[in-house]
């Protein structure tokens, strides 16, 4: 028989998780937003959310904390609240590449010709639906979610590796964008990184339901 | 109140408080030594320390049974309603009705169920039917759908954690306002364990509930303030979440890490 308290906890975890990945998926989507449109009000949106996205980190945390030191929980109960600071860890961290995203709306103001980047934007817009579905995946305790999701991260990381080609083909005959291309690169980067955050979450959900550590898309 | 420091509680929020409280047997050991402790209105608090610490003498304080005992002497000053318990004019049988008490063993009276409750009602001024208050307490104390249907037979042929249920509703007939108990679930197993901490939780929303426990685990799971005991002595008091996270007395981190006790 589970203690009412501990099941409050617990309620109150997968509350907190859920603000944080919408917080963290708009985050992304307004940077991303904010890149193609040069609108640097959008881009301070997103660096000042990201302190209630920390905020949110920390709150769940303290509670599994207090849960573990309350409730003494065992087995899945256990796995599920170590599981949980991973999870928060994980979508700290994507919180984080949105500020950095946001912060390269300078570089496309100054730099025009290379506004066009469609990659860059489908990377996003696959990380936020990776966000969303982990957050899900988390809260409905579904390991096979987990995994579908973990798989989405193949198209960003083969988008990251064709923009890289790309990039490399234009810095042939264009060597003097030397600077501009290695933005872009790193501003691809984050995008990739968001992709394995997102993966190592779905890792941790699937050791939270099945007791078994995996590697997911390696 | 505050979750972090809430020693200093409004006085509305008080429902129990003991200033200098002390305890002393007839053979001169002092059991509780000057005990200023105040308890919130309905939450669960929990008195841990282990054996000897006076946890049970202080709780047995608070509704005057250390009377029963002959020879004990109680100084200081329990304050329910602003009024000391322990003045000349109070009535302690008036006092245990309203700070009532659940034991460690359970102890029905070789009755009915329904008899274990009625009397208990009747004994204490109701006049009439009790059907009514039989199946309020009964509900109350989560037990009400497990014996409806055997209310005339002996509360004996219940089951320890149902015999302990029907103290709990015994106890909530005489609608006190403060239960206090006694390592209620000591002589019970974990699913019994289990139902009572989840009736205990469930019945703070209209009762304040002192309890004292050797398994501070338990006291981890289902009370909200924990006041730790050692030698008669109160070492700290404050929040349970953060006497589990982060004790400030090294003796409290000692005990609730088992290094002594």
């Amino acid at each position: 028989m589970q203690s009412i308290n501990y099941g409050q906890n617990i309620a109150h975890i997968d509350e907190l998780f859920l603000s944080m990945a919408s917080s963290v998926e708009n985050a992304v989507r307004k940077a991303s937003h904010a890149m193609k449109t040069q609108d640097q009000e959008l881009a301070k949106e997103v660096k000042k959310g990201d302190t209630m996205i920390d905020g949110l980190q920390q709150a769940i945390e303290d509670i599994v904390v207090e849960t573990i030191a309350t409730q003494q929980p065992v087995a899945s109960d256990l796995r599920q609240l170590m599981s949980a600071t991973k999870l928060a860890s994980d979508f700290e961290r994507a919180g984080d590449y949105a500020v950095h995203l946001a912060k390269g709306t300078k570089f496309f103001i100054n730099e025009p010709a290379w506004r066009q980047l469609e990659e860059l934007e489908a990377m996003a817009e696959a990380g936020c639906v990776m966000i969303r579905q982990t957050a899900k995946a988390y809260v409905g305790r579904d390991a096979a979610l987990a995994r579908s999701t973990a798989a989405l991260d193949d198209a960003i990381d083969h988008t990251h590796k064709a923009l890289l080609k790309e990039v490399l083909t234009f810095l042939r005959d264009h060597p003097e964008q030397a600077e501009q291309a290695s933005k872009i690169m790193t501003i691809s980067g984050y995008l990739e990184r968001l992709g394995d955050h997102m993966t190592n979450a779905c890792e941790a959900i699937v050791f939270m339901v099945e007791g078994i550590h995996t590697e997911l898309n390696e | 109140m505050n979750e972090e420091y809430p020693l200093q509680f409004a006085s509305d929020h008080i429902a129990l408080s003991s200033k200098d409280l002390a305890v002393i047997y007839a053979d001169g050991l002092t059991a509780v030594k000057k005990l200023s402790i105040s308890f919130p209105r309905k939450a669960v608090t929990a008195i841990i320390g282990p054996s000897g610490c006076g946890k049970s003498t202080a709780l047995r304080a608070f509704n005057r049974m250390n009377e029963l005992i002959p020879g004990t002497t109680t100084k200081g000053e329990v304050l329910f309603h602003a009024k000391n318990i322990y003045s000349p004019s109070v009535d302690p049988v008036a006092v245990r009705r309203h700070i009532g008490m659940v034991f460690q063993k359970p102890n029905p009276f070789p009755k009915s169920i329904h008899e274990n409750i009625a009397w208990a009602a009747r004994i204490h001024g109701q006049k009439g039917n009790c059907d009514d208050i039989v199946e309020s307490s009964l509900r109350n104390a989560a037990l009400w759908d497990e014996v409806k249907d055997k209310l005339r037979k002996s509360a004996l042929s219940l089951s320890g954690g149902q015999q302990q249920r029907l103290c709990i509703a015994r106890t909530l007939a005489l609608q006190p306002e403060i239960i206090l108990m006694d390592e209620p679930t000591s002589a019970l197993d974990p699913i019994s364990t289990a139902s009572i901490e989840n009736l205990i939780t469930e019945l703070k929303k209209d009762f304040t509930i002192i309890i004292v426990t050797h398994n501070m685990q338990q006291a981890g799971r289902i009370s909200d303030m924990t006041a730790f005991m050692l030698l008669g002595d109160l070492i700290e008091y404050t929040s349970t979440k953060k006497l589990f996270v982060h004790p400030e007395d090294e003796r409290t981190e000692r005990y609730i890490t088992g290094r002594f006790g």
